[in-house]
């Protein structure tokens, strides 16, 4: 207990830091206006983001990233539920009751249950990640190389599976990416790979110019297909905060959804956009009035908005315990606390408590200053929304341009940005996510060392993955979940028969 | 599945190793191997649901749509030629010159408009990036 008040102490000097505070302000300012703004989520900011911290210290980087990725899921329940577009793939369900509830008179209303709901969820969510973040790491300490080849495995099955649409075409983006990975030079021996004789090539592929590319620059162009005006609700938003019958309706569903969000968050993947798909699903089926949903009831609002918060809280367990990222955001984390020098898993906690203790106590001040943001200022964002597209990408794109440029000053990386980008644009429209690209290129290099030294250790046999208890569970699951398609169409076929 | 066959050859070009004692090559094969067979699933499973290539692409690009198109092709075109002159003209010219063409893009009837944003984003930009966060552009032949 002693040692948990010496770490909540640590975490409370570095985060109260007039310096750390403004910049836990500053990251939730900038996710609140980019979950605001359809077309720039939260992967192309962080990663627009990531060389401009490399003059700030760790802490107040991760403190500033953090804020930008949970104040994101904060911002895009407003344009769900006053433009009826999603402001992030978070808040796709928010629109389905939230901009029905706007339609209604009811925007303040929905806009407050939401902003309440994100912060209980955010603070509960964060009050989990405390308890449950070290005593995880203490056992994250027993994996060796076969345990994290075993997890990264089953982390890339479970992004590809719980991305929409195909899912081999998710397990292809995996693949692709592990094979970016690969270029530069092998540190094992030290032979250069895949460099076609570029020297730029030698250091590997920068993870900033990839994901602006990705993110950035291909999320602009498919905008820029569709270049119309955004009609907003009309009218004076009223009321935000919601009366005893709004709270008496949605305090379960807020609940349910931390929880279920909380959880959800911990497994690789989608985790923020399944829990709330997940929890409006819940919501309905354990509904008095199931038919209503849809029409604008204030639990399809509360119940996904408090999941999509939980949820990012959740993803912070696999960062700080194992090092590992959970979906394409917190694989930038990652990449942020190595540029930092640090090197993430389950010593960082014990190594760089200020680290762990700091984000864990911003987050508490993040989600106070995110209410303020959210409430009393809605009608800043509401404005914000009116600025034409055509106004706004060209800035989007010089963002990109002098983000991927300042990593190593190198016109190259921004060459590089621009094939990425145009790989991006082609990803969407042909429907590959990407997602499972990412957090693959992040994760290769981990991968591949895990599996030589696995391989190492057992002097060639791959019997080491399947006679350690915890990698044999990491591998069944991962093959459980790949044959699950079959087992359902056999279900199917069965069912049909009968 | 081309590219998984082309990251095999390269794979063994730069020696696999053997289980005991892998090399270079090693994963590179492995994931060019998958690579390829999940393409060929890909293709084979879009030839069995009658969905051939020519008729997917003119699903996702139908002519009414192929319109569409010219922004962003022109898009990529203005910031392929921003790239090219950065290093000749240096960053604050350049980029004047990108954001002008940038906003003319959408609005082509108006001149003062993307004028006047073009030059103060690149002063903004400068203050910001070159003075406040120090960030090293290129200065070109005009030095600045």
């Amino acid at each position: 207990m002693t040692g948990f008040l010496e770490n909540l102490s640590i975490g409370y000097q570095a985060v109260f830091q007039t310096y750390n505070l403004l910049f836990c302000f500053v990251g939730v300012l900038i996710g609140t206006l980019i979950g605001v703004l359809p077309g720039i989520g939260p992967v192309g900011t962080i990663s627009l983001l990531l060389p401009i911290t490399y003059g700030i210290s760790p802490v107040s980087a991760i403190i500033m990233l953090s804020g930008i990725y949970y104040g994101a899921q904060y911002g895009g329940s407003t344009t769900s539920i006053l433009v009826n577009i999603p402001g992030e793939a978070t808040s796709v369900v928010t629109c389905l009751d939230g901009y029905q509830m706007a339609r209604q008179g009811r925007a303040g209303p929905a806009l407050g249950i939401a902003a309440f709901g994100s912060f209980i969820a955010g603070t509960i969510g964060t009050i989990i990640l405390m308890f449950v973040a070290e005593p995880l790491s203490k056992v994250a300490i027993k994996f060796g190389p076969p345990e994290y080849f075993s997890l990264i495995v089953l982390a890339m099955i479970l992004l590809a599976y719980l991305t929409s649409g195909s899912k081999t075409k998710g397990i292809i983006m995996a693949v692709f990416g592990v094979c970016l990975s690969q270029i530069g030079i092998d540190i094992i021996t030290g032979r250069v790979r895949f460099t076609f004789g570029i020297i730029n090539f030698e250091d590997g592929l920068g993870l900033v110019p990839l994901v602006m590319g990705l993110f950035g620059v291909g999320e602009v162009l498919v905008n820029l297909e569709e270049l119309g005006t955004v009609e907003i609700l009309k009218g004076k938003i009223k009321g935000l905060l919601p009366n005893l019958k709004d709270w008496m309706d949605s305090i379960g569903a807020i609940i349910r959804g931390t929880f279920l969000g909380f959880f959800l968050g911990v497994l690789p993947g989608g985790g923020a956009i399944i829990s709330t798909f997940m929890s409006y699903a819940l919501e309905k089926k354990i509904s008095k009035h199931p038919e209503k949903f849809g029409t604008g009831v204030i639990e399809g609002v509360a119940g996904p908005e408090s999941a999509n918060n939980a949820a990012t809280s959740g993803a912070f367990i696999p960062l700080f315990t194992l090092g590992l990222p959970s979906n394409a955001i917190t694989a930038l984390l990652l990449g942020a606390l190595m540029i930092h020098g640090l090197q993430p898993g389950p010593f960082l906690i014990n190594k760089h408590p200020d680290i762990f203790w700091g984000t864990i106590m911003s987050m508490y001040i993040g989600n106070v200053f995110l209410l303020i943001l959210n409430l009393p200022l809605i009608g800043l964002w509401v404005k914000l929304l009116q600025v034409p597209y055509k106004i706004l990408f060209p800035f989007l794109l010089l963002f990109s341009v002098i983000g991927s440029y300042s990593v190593d000053n190198r016109t190259f990386d921004v060459l590089v940005m621009l094939i990425f980008g145009i790989f991006g644009y082609l990803f969407r429209k042909y429907g590959y996510e990407s997602a499972p690209l990412v957090l693959a290129f992040v994760l290769g290099p981990m991968f591949e060392n895990a599996l030589r030294q696995s391989l190492l250790i057992s002097m060639g046999s791959g019997l080491i993955f399947i006679t350690r208890p915890i990698s044999a569970g990491f591998l069944i699951t991962a093959v459980l979940l790949l044959l699950s398609p079959i087992f359902f169409k056999i279900r199917l076929t069965f069912i049909k028969n009968k | 599945m081309f590219l998984g066959i082309c990251l095999c050859i390269g794979s063994i070009r730069l020696s696999l190793g053997g289980f005991s004692n892998p090399g270079p090559g090693f994963l590179p094969f492995l994931a060019g191997g998958l690579l390829g067979i999940l393409g060929f699933a890909l293709i084979w499973s879009n030839y069995l649901r009658g969905l051939k290539k020519d008729e997917e692409v003119t699903k996702i690009l139908p002519k009414d749509n192929r319109k569409k198109l010219i922004i962003p092709f022109l898009t990529l075109l203005i910031l392929f030629v921003y790239v090219l002159l950065i290093e000749l003209l240096g960053f604050l010219f350049s980029t004047f010159i990108f954001l002008f063409f940038l906003f003319k893009l959408t609005q082509p009837q108006k001149w003062v408009i993307p004028l006047i944003l073009s030059i103060m984003t690149v002063i903004l930009s400068h203050l910001v990036f070159s003075v406040w966060l120090r960030c090293q552009f290129p200065k070109g032949i005009f030095r600045f």
